[in-house]
Formats: C-alpha cells, sequence, structure tokens
C-alpha cells in the first residue's frame, strides 16, 4: 500500500485525527496544491504518508474529473482505511467550505442590491476573474515547452474554433480527447507527465 | 427546477473538467444558456463567493446550486461536487494499469488542455462582466 503506513490499526480516534487534519489542511488555504502540501507535511510527519505515496496521489487526482484536492483527499483516506477513510476526509474536506459558501449566497440574495455591496462584489470579481485565468495558466503551463507546445496549440485552435461555432463543452472535450489519441505518438512522452 | 436535474447538469459539468473551475463553461452553457435559471451576473457572483471562502476551488458550484434552487439546489451542488472525487479509487487501481499507454496518455492530456482553453474563454466573458458591472457601480 504506497502512501501509508501498511499495518496501521485504524481506529475510530485516529479516523477523527484524519477528519480533523483534513479538515484543518484544506480549509484553511484556497484548496488545490497548497492544501496538499500541508497534507503531505501534517500527514507525513506522523508517519502516515511517504513522499512517494503523496506524489502519486496528485498524480492521479490531477487526472481525475472534478476539483482535485477532493480526489487528493478520496485517494489518501483510501489507502489509509478504504470507504471509511475515504468518506471521512471527503467529507471533511468539502462539508465547511459548502456550508460556507451555501451561507453567504443566502445572505447575498437579501443584500446584493445596496450600493456598497455591489460595489465590494465589482472589486471581487476583478480579482475572481484573475483566479480563474491563473487556474486555466496552471492547466496550460505544462503543455506549452518543447515540442508538445504545437500539439496544444493545435488543440486550442480547434477548442477556439468549435467555441466560436457554439458546440457545447462536452463535445469541445470529447473531440480534444479523440484528437489526442489520433495524434499519439507510441515513444512520446507528454510534457505534463514529466512535470507532475 | 427540479433537483434531480440540477444535480445531474452540475455534475455533467464537474465530471468533465479537470480542475475546479474548469466547470465552469459547461455551467454557464447550462444554466445561463440553456435552461436560463440563473443570469451571468449570478454566476459571476457565485465564482466570487466560491473564491472568498477557503477549501476547495470548485466548491462555487455550491453558490451555483443556491441560486438556481435553494438550500435543495446547494445540497444536490454539494452532492455534484463530490461524486467525481470517488472516481479516483478506481482510477486508482486501472491508471497504474493503463497510463504508460501513449494514446491514453494523449487523450488525457488533449482534454486537459482543451479544458484550460475552455476556461480562457470563461475569463474573456468574466472580464467583460467586470467591466460592465464597474462602469454601472461606479460610473
Amino acid at each position: 500500500m504506497p502512501g501509508t503506513t501498511k499495518d496501521m490499526q485504524v481506529d475510530k480516534a485516529t479516523l477523527r485525527t484524519l477528519g480533523w487534519l483534513v479538515f484543518y489542511d484544506v480549509n484553511r488555504t484556497l484548496g488545490g496544491l497548497a492544501s496538499m502540501e500541508l497534507l503531505r507535511r501534517s500527514l507525513g510527519a506522523r508517519g502516515w504518508m511517504t513522499d512517494e505515496g503523496h506524489a502519486l496521489f496528485v498524480a492521479i487526482s490531477r487526472l481525475t474529473p472534478g476539483t482535485n484536492i477532493l480526489a487528493y483527499c478520496v485517494a489518501l483516506g483510501w489507502q489509509f482505511a478504504h470507504w471509511r477513510g475515504a468518506l471521512v476526509s471527503l467529507a471533511a474536506a468539502s462539508i465547511p467550505a459548502s456550508t460556507l459558501i451555501a451561507l453567504l449566497s443566502a445572505t447575498l440574495t437579501h443584500i446584493d442590491q445596496l450600493p456598497v455591496v455591489r460595489a465590494i462584489i465589482a472589486i471581487a470579481l476583478i480579482v475572481a476573474t484573475l483566479l480563474v485565468l491563473a487556474t486555466a495558466w496552471n492547466l496550460l503551463r505544462p503543455y506549452i515547452k518543447g515540442t508538445n507546445a504545437v500539439r496544444a496549440g493545435i488543440i486550442a485552435a480547434i477548442v477556439i474554433v468549435l467555441v466560436l461555432m457554439k458546440v457545447t463543452p462536452v463535445r469541445i472535450l470529447l473531440v480534444a480527447a479523440a484528437f489526442g489519441v489520433a495524434m499519439a505518438s507510441p515513444a512520446a512522452p507528454s510534457v505534463a507527465e514529466v512535470d507532475r | 427546477m427540479m433537483i434531480f436535474t440540477l444535480y445531474f447538469l452540475l455534475l455533467k459539468a464537474t465530471v468533465t473538467s479537470f480542475a475546479g473551475m474548469g466547470s465552469l463553461p459547461q455551467i454557464r452553457q447550462d444554466f445561463v444558456v440553456t435552461h436560463g435559471v440563473i443570469t451571468d451576473e449570478q454566476l459571476s457572483q457565485a465564482v466570487v463567493i466560491g473564491r472568498s471562502a477557503p477549501g476547495p476551488v470548485g466548491a462555487y458550484v455550491v453558490a451555483v446550486g443556491y441560486f438556481a434552487g435553494g438550500w435543495l439546489g446547494a445540497f444536490a451542488a454539494w452532492l455534484a461536487m463530490i461524486t467525481p472525487a470517488l472516481l479516483v479509487i478506481p482510477l486508482l487501481t486501472l491508471l497504474r494499469r493503463f497510463l504508460h499507454l501513449p494514446r491514453v496518455k494523449a487523450a488525457v492530456d488533449a482534454v486537459v488542455i482543451a479544458s484550460a482553453v475552455l476556461l480562457l474563454t470563461s475569463v474573456f466573458r468574466m472580464a467583460m462582466d467586470s467591466v460592465e458591472m464597474i462602469r454601472r457601480v461606479f460610473g
């Protein structure tokens, strides 16, 4: 079992500690790699996770659809205590932030017409736009090096054309996957894999 | 909007994205363009709320769910957010077996690139919304 101590006796107290560490580390950052790094340190300090296990979980969480940090937490919990560990980790990582967001949404619907609130939202929207831009750039960055840049450029051009043709995102992703398979060179490793 | 419909639409968006914000283009397509249950401004507000709170980046879908269906909608959105994460369990087994295949790697890479470019198109729309909102508030 890579990543965790193999023969650890997982009792309720240990599961509680795992849940607390996931809750604390995921919900004091803005998610993503920062949370993963905090979890590596916290669990590594207790001898509950190796660096190799961390690397494996990061790689697989990036390949799992959806939010990477949640996939990372499920993988971590699964290796730790199978379904019990996976569900405890997933709940600890997702419920606090989701509750806060639902409460903020409920509050905002009552006050979003106030001028001062609209001014705050306007400024926050600029920041959010930059953060989304940063997310897109972080996804794209590993693919725009060396010879893979040409392939990434072709895929980007195809996506833009399909967006302009008003093709739905799911269909665009399917076209991209088919294109990726067609363009695959049997011998060439992907740049992204090297970076990950 | 029916809660099950809301769940499946959000699930479609989250399960076809490879980052927290990667679901944004599909959510806009389904919730703003096709069904019209939220506005572009509400979607932008959902992103703002999501980024204002600590925790997973993809949790902004909970705000989308709330705007589209109230508290039940928020719950359905939370379910839609966590469901794809459970796919990591079979992937732990499958990817160890198949990820070394060049065509599998290439397909995954292409999907990640495409989702990043789709996200960039959303950034363009959000930037336009920002300018418009600032013009209305401060203009």
